[in-house]
């Protein structure tokens, strides 16, 4: 009973628009006309098969969610261990890294975008005083170059998000384990395999999954900072679900987009944690 | 198996000052406890001597060599920890065999050392579990074995049988002292438990606040103990103390501040009248219904071989352990006699021993 008005409340908000967009993804629709119009599953065949963007999107979506799920992480990990030592300062380290996370993402790319300013930015500027004018690209403006100049602002402003994970994990890391692996002989490296790690487990198993679902529905910083270009070489498919319902209002073809996302997702998702518990549970 | 000697060693964390200066050192093959309560550094010189805490001052030999700059595992060290510390992810094979494994020993090797260790101990059918498989006590044992299986100059034991029941923890207790015996190798083992100090060791490093009370048998720290921090810590249930001003003529008394007469066996050489702290243990008190001191019984607590009782003695509190079976009831007077030669006589103020006379 006392669930209810949660539930309401969520079943309007979340569950309510995801049957929707499932339905709308077999409709067509321009967003302000009464009438959608049903179409089976046209907007699948189209976007599967008629709409190259959508590839591009799929590819840059792949490549973004392989680096996300390797190098924020990994750049945590690695943060959390050198602040998890006892250094001076290292209290205001843990909040400077961490910073990025709170600010918003579109003001995260605005940010960047001035950083990445092909006449006054920041690295623009660095390069040509170390005198190396030659080797700047136009970060945001060339089609190699762009999703890789944005996916660093991205790493910037995620890594503090695994960093704090992977900190609250390590105080779970049992101090008379490491002593007993100290007095075993165990060198650092292998204080780290054999009792930091496996201690990690279970926080490795939970930043992998919210970065691979963060990064699959990747939109914001992109948004902010290509909006898809140039020449699409930035798509994401989020941002693509996006662009087709709110700028060409065809609803249809961006539900079907948004669906065929989720189901991504939950295609990688739910194995993965399924696999891990399993895991988990065997090395209990 | 060999010597362990402490010099002089000193720990401080920044200001704070934890050991102050201790000394003392272990014959080969012996079983050395130490013993205190919480907070008293029996813990930090446990791991001064395991190399997992630097040493501010002093020096660690074990086997005659300083081995304040080595590395745990070059002085030749095991420990047991008191949660057991078992890798969780490794069965108890590969807990026993990890550290034989980071010294590169053969694998067929490790195999066999660590199936003999598991036969002693009666691991053999648990060798392919995980550690959240076994028993408190299971674990425990692995945690030894694990210790065993390196065959270490020294064991290191920390408070290992506290997170077990009490059945098991003496039952545990003899297992550890029998094992003792078989390796015969030399035992520094830290508990708070004063019965696992007086059962299981060969000489007891007493320890309060950073710094040593007084080292002994068992039997000679329960016999003459060299102040009353010693006497109150050791034996169960807790030596009485009784304050008064000690006679020096007539027949040896005390006289309590409430003015009440407690009669005495002997007195100790004081020269002159003194304040005194009387320590006499429960057990050497005694029922006696004519010259003994008047006193209401509180509380009464048969545990079967014997009872306690906690009476209140011109304002004091005094337990005694009666072996006869009475009929007595809460409010009820006794009359206890004091007069017993194993009587212990503190000064009031350093509180410590006043040697012994008639």
């Amino acid at each position: 009973m006392l669930l209810a008005p949660a539930l309401a409340i969520y079943t309007l908000f979340a569950i309510w628009p995801l049957i929707d967009v499932f339905i709308l993804s077999f409709q067509d629709w321009n967003g302000i006309n009464e009438n959608r119009e049903w179409v089976g599953l046209r907007n699948y065949y189209h976007i599967l098969y008629n709409d190259p963007v959508f590839w591009v999107a799929f590819r840059n979506t792949v490549i973004w969610t392989i680096m996300s799920v390797i190098f924020p992480p990994v750049l945590g990990l690695f943060l959390a261990l050198g602040l998890n030592q006892n250094l001076i300062g290292r209290a205001p380290l843990r909040a400077i890294y961490y910073l990025p996370v709170i600010i918003a993402p579109i003001a995260v790319a605005t940010m960047w975008r001035w950083m990445y300013d092909p006449f006054f930015g920041l690295f623009t500027q660095l390069l040509t005083n170390a005198g190396l004018a030659q080797l700047i690209p136009d970060w945001l403006g060339d089609k190699d170059v762009a999703l890789y100049s944005i996916f660093v602002a991205y790493v910037w402003q995620s890594v503090g998000f695994s960093m704090v994970l992977f900190l609250a994990g390590l105080q779970s890391v049992d101090r008379s384990l490491i002593d007993a692996a100290r007095i075993d002989g165990a060198n650092r490296r292998k204080i780290f395999e054999h009792v930091t790690l496996p201690a990690l487990r279970p926080t490795i198993t939970i930043v992998l999954v919210l970065s691979t679902i963060s990064s699959l529905k990747a939109f914001d910083i992109v948004y902010g900072m290509t909006g898809g270009g140039p020449a699409q070489s930035t798509q994401m498919l989020a941002l693509w679900a996006f662009t087709q319902s709110m700028e060409i209002f065809n609803y249809g073809r961006g539900s079907a987009v948004s669906v065929v996302l989720l189901t991504i997702t939950l295609a990688i998702v739910v194995p993965y944690m399924s696999w891990s518990q399993r895991r988990e549970e065997d090395a209990q | 198996m060999a010597t362990v000697e402490i010099d002089n060693l000193h720990k401080s964390y920044g200001a704070l000052q934890v050991v102050h200066g201790v000394s003392m050192s272990f014959q080969d093959g012996e079983f050395i406890i130490l013993v205190g309560p919480s907070g008293c550094g029996k813990s930090t010189l446990l791991r001064m001597i395991a190399g997992l805490e630097e040493i501010t001052a002093g020096t660690v030999s074990i086997d005659g060599t300083v081995v304040n700059n080595l590395s745990p595992k070059e002085r030749n060290i095991a420990m047991v920890f008191q949660n057991y510390a078992l890798y969780p992810q490794m069965t108890v094979a590969q807990n026993m065999g990890f550290s034989l494994e980071l010294s590169k020993i053969p694998k067929a090797q490790i195999t066999a050392m660590v199936k003999e260790t598991a036969e002693i101990l009666g691991l053999t059918p648990l060798l392919d579990r995980k550690p959240s498989q076994l028993s408190g006590g299971q674990r425990q044992r692995v945690a030894m074995g694990r210790a065993i299986v390196r065959d270490p100059e020294v064991f290191l034991f920390d408070e290992p049988l506290s997170n077990l029941d009490a059945n098991l923890r003496v039952k545990m207790r003899a297992e550890i002292k029998a094992l003792h015996q078989r390796l015969g190798s030399t035992i520094v083992y830290v508990t708070h438990d004063q019965v696992e100090a007086m059962t299981m060791a060969d000489r007891i490093v007493v320890l309060r606040a950073g710094r040593v009370e007084q080292i002994g048998t068992p039997l000679e720290l329960y016999d003459n103990p060299q102040n009353m921090f010693v006497a109150g810590f050791l034996g169960s249930p807790a030596m009485n103390f009784l304050a008064g001003r000690l006679a020096v003529d007539g027949s040896p008394s005390l006289v309590l501040e409430s003015g009440e007469t407690v009669a005495l066996a002997r007195r100790p050489d004081v020269g002159a009248e003194r304040d005194v702290v009387l320590g006499v243990r429960p057990q050497d008190i005694s029922l006696d219904p004519t010259d003994g001191t008047a006193a209401v019984v509180k509380v009464i607590e048969p545990t079967g071989a014997d009872t306690h009782v906690l009476a209140e003695l011109a304002g004091q509190d005094v337990t005694c352990v009666l072996s006869e079976r009475l009929d007595l009831k809460v409010g009820d007077e006794i009359r206890l006699s004091f007069k017993t030669p194993a009587a212990h006589f503190f000064d009031l103020k350093t509180e410590a021993r006043l040697s012994a006379g008639n």
